[in-house]
């Protein structure tokens, strides 16, 4: 874990603010990643500082790979890039970022202001269709599709993982998509 | 369920927007004669035809216009800011 990130304590571990909520497990899981590495960029210049630091940028709404980091472009100047399992590259860009002058963008604070959870599951498909209106079935929304919408009712942004889907959302909803995703796990297994 | 077209994300059901109302002329308050600048905070039109609207994606904060029909409240085309811009 980076340095200075070791402290925070994020809604679902005890003494959050969603401590004693239930992540479901079974043929639908919810599992969290909001502690993981991540660092998002918006405004003037943020694309002109990435690429010139060696990222290549996906369209809008697509999803890009830079030394295992996942770089989503949510718009043309608001870019988010995650590292799951690519921290130190993470910490690098986020390093340069720092000692750079400007214009480089600003920090949109998204490992402090986004909640990051995954759904998966045998009864993924069917679970994703109640908690969110759009089309996403495979044949429609590819690997490196962004959909930002609503999922279980409150603003969201996700996208397929290896493992299912993951979806970005105000982190202060935490216990209530929780409680959301329980309630149409329940009705759907 | 009404579908509104964002300009970048695709169709979407209608609660995911937000209206910002009619595109306006914006009269600079120092060359602009007392009667009308009041005219301009205090009054809203009240026409029919077809208006350019801002309209705002909200989950992905996006900022757009589209053109509506007063009457038939249909929609009739969306589009990104820079048109507007490029014709100015």
């Amino acid at each position: 874990m980076a340095a200075g990130t070791a402290a925070r304590i994020y809604p679902f571990m005890p003494g959050g603010a969603a401590d004693g909520t239930k992540l479901v497990s079974g043929a639908i899981m919810l599992s969290d990643l909001t502690d993981r590495p991540r660092f998002g960029l918006k405004g003037g210049g943020s694309a002109d500082w990435l690429a010139a630091q060696g990222l290549t940028l996906p369209a809008v709404n697509r999803i890009g790979d830079h030394r295992g980091m996942r770089i989503l472009r949510l718009g043309n100047e608001d870019i988010l890039l995650l590292a799951e399992d690519a921290g130190e590259t993470l910490a690098q860009v986020k390093a340069a970022w720092q000692a750079a002058p400007a214009p480089k963008g600003y920090s949109s604070w998204r490992e402090e202001g986004w909640a990051w959870t995954r759904l998966s599951g045998p009864r993924l498909a069917e679970a994703m269709s109640a908690l969110c209106a759009l089309d996403l079935r495979p044949q429609k929304f590819g690997a490196d599709d962004i959909a930002q919408t609503r999922v279980g009712h409150i603003e969201a942004v996700t996208f397929r993982s290896p493992k299912g889907f993951d979806i970005l959302f105000d982190i202060t909803a935490s216990a209530y998509f929780a409680r959301a995703v329980a309630a149409v796990a329940g009705h759907t297994a | 369920m009404k579908l509104l077209t964002c300009p970048m994300n695709g169709p979407r059901n209608i609660d995911e927007f937000q209206s910002f109302g009619p595109v306006r002329a914006r009269p600079d308050p120092n060359a602009t004669a007392d009667r009308d600048w009041s005219r301009h905070l205090f009054r809203a039109e009240n026409r029919k035809g077809v208006v350019v609207e801002w309209w705002r994606h909200v989950p992905s904060n996006y900022f757009f216009l589209a053109e509506r029909d007063l009457v038939s409240n249909e929609i009739i085309r969306t589009f990104d800011a820079s048109e507007l811009r490029d014709r100015a």
